[in-house]
């Protein structure tokens, strides 16, 4: 295994719509913050790679015009995922690991604000046989799971909005987030449900903002960063598409991807000092403890987490970036991020990083 | 069963299901494009400069994508060019507005550095060359909008070369606006 690690992270402010930038302009100065952080001139990035997803932009092949934000020219070497960014880390991860260079730039986007009415994409994204043709809400499958969690008493509502609570009052001292604050579990629990069990501050709010990281090998690394987040394994599994062939209290996927994950790197995922989990709803995050086995001295999502912002294909990528922040910082030695993709947590990978002791 | 199964003995398939989808989206079209589409909307070319390596685009984005760098306001250009090359369409296709045979070129726009692709009309395809210069035919004044289509096509700007429109174009008044080159 080749060392690879986060040398540098940016993202920009999560908005509710951002009214204002097009595809290459959100993403541009998010770009040169993470090329200036790294301190590399754009010459010496060897490989581009990015997320996003046409579904969410309204148009196909909606990726290349974040190009312009990179600089193709002279021309670059580059590859896109068409899901969240979390992947194209994954990529990059990989071509890095097969000694294809030692520089990589992995951008996601993402833009939640586009689609007038989530209702209208979220069932295109389905299977066009058996769950599509349902028209399910938006939150149905999510609804399902959640209320299943709760019938198997492995949650109750108040976990749900203390979750909530906890995520709130932390994103405060996120500048990037889209909603924060304190609130009390009580008064959350007295609105109105979306998805029963689910009301609306148990989805994470969509919205439109870009993430860039900047990975880097070995010493190349150390150059470039005084303490790089080393990320010493990933691993992702998925599982079968249609839910109803799911039991879906339990997420075998990530039990899978986070044993193939720790045996790479050689420690437990129960053993990291902070996990940022892609939770898209608030009942993922007792469900992903739970199979991640993260104890009650691991801090949860201390960004804020998906439920103070979600902005789509890079949601998964800011999981990574958050996570190797708290690293770099000294804040954490160990920490995991979790992204995820596709209805109910279908599919989920594992990410472990280190620092140096 | 006793005997081997035959087309008959399989249910009828199931040829097609209906499975339609349909989804409004809220087009953000950006600073840098904004500027060039309310040109189009005024019957103006606007083209921007980088000041880090002198290329002038039109259409302009926000920022230069060699250089990163943020682009000058912006200037009026006369819209006037030179063909850089072209191809005869020959196939029909829905949504075209045209009847082919038509040209099609990459314009280099005079004061610009990169090429503009449009419909080269009102000349025989096969008088068409590459460094022909060309002008632009705009669409009447009703009809221009935030979009390229308020140039309805470029042609040749020396007269002698000018042939008719085909007979066959469908008017303008009744072509969805921004359709297919």
């Amino acid at each position: 295994m080749r060392e690879v690690g986060v040398v540098a992270f940016a993202q920009s402010d999560c908005l509710a719509a951002n009214r204002r930038d097009d595809m290459a302009d959100i993403l541009a100065p998010v770009i040169a913050a993470a090329v200036a952080e790294a301190g590399v001139d754009r010459g010496e990035i060897d490989f581009h790679c990015s997320g996003s997803h046409d579904f969410h932009e309204g148009r196909t092949f909606a990726y290349i015009e974040s190009l312009d934000a990179v600089g193709a020219w002279p021309p670059i070497s580059e590859s896109h995922v068409e899901m969240d960014a979390a992947w194209a880390v994954n990529e990059a991860w990989s071509w890095l690991q097969l000694g294809e260079g030692d520089i990589a730039l992995v951008y996601g986007i993402g833009r939640g604000s586009l689609a007038r009415d989530a209702d209208q994409v979220s069932h295109t994204m389905l299977d066009p046989y058996y769950l599509s043709p349902l028209r399910p809400h938006r939150h149905a499958l999510a609804g399902l799971q959640a209320q299943a969690l709760l019938a198997a008493g492995a949650i109750g509502e108040a976990d749900l909005a203390a979750t909530v609570a906890r995520s709130l009052a932390d994103a405060e001292a996120n500048p990037h987030a889209q909603r924060s604050g304190r609130y009390d579990v009580f008064d959350l629990l007295t609105a109105p449900y979306v998805a029963s069990p689910l009301r609306e501050h148990d989805v994470a709010p969509l919205g439109d903002a870009a993430a860039v990281l900047v990975l880097a090998t070995g010493d190349r690394a150390r150059e470039l960063a005084e303490r790089p987040a080393w990320i010493r394994a990933m691993d992702h599994r998925m599982d079968t598409h249609y839910p109803g062939s799911r039991d879906l209290t339990r997420l075998e996927t990530v039990e899978l991807a986070a044993g193939r994950a720790s045996a790479m790197a050689g420690f437990a995922a129960s053993e990291v000092d902070v996990a940022e989990l892609h939770t898209e709803y608030s009942h993922a995050e007792p469900l992903l403890a739970d199979a991640l086995g993260l104890g009650r001295d691991v801090v949860l999502n201390p960004s804020g987490g998906p439920l103070a912002g979600n902005p789509t294909t890079a949601t998964g990528l800011i999981r990574i970036g958050e996570a190797a922040a708290r690293i770099r910082s000294g804040e954490a030695d160990r920490a995991l991020a979790h992204a995820t993709s596709g209805p109910a947590l279908q599919h989920n990978m594992v990410s472990l990083l280190e620092g140096d002791g | 069963m006793s005997r081997a199964l035959v087309a008959a003995d399989l249910p009828e398939p199931v040829a097609t299901i209906a499975a339609p989808f349909r989804v409004d989206y809220t087009y953000v079209a950006g600073v840098g494009r904004s500027t060039y589409l309310r040109g189009m909307a005024e019957g103006r070319f606007l083209a921007r400069e980088c000041p880090g390596c002198g290329q002038v685009y039109f259409p302009a984005p926000e920022q230069c994508a060699r250089c990163l760098t943020g682009l000058l306001p912006p200037s009026e250009i006369p819209g006037t060019g030179t063909v850089s090359t072209f191809c005869i369409v020959n196939l029909p296709f829905p949504g075209q507005l045209f009847t082919p045979p038509y040209v099609v070129g990459h314009l280099n726009l005079d004061g610009t550095g990169n090429r503009l692709m449009h419909r080269i009309m009102e000349v025989e395809p096969a008088d068409v060359t590459v460094g022909m210069a060309v002008e632009p035919v705009w669409a009447p004044r009703a009809e221009w909008e935030p979009s390229l289509a308020s140039v309805r096509y470029f042609r040749p700007t020396d007269p002698a070369l000018r042939a008719p429109l085909p007979a066959e174009v469908v008017p303008a008044e009744a072509a969805p606006g921004g359709a297919d080159a």
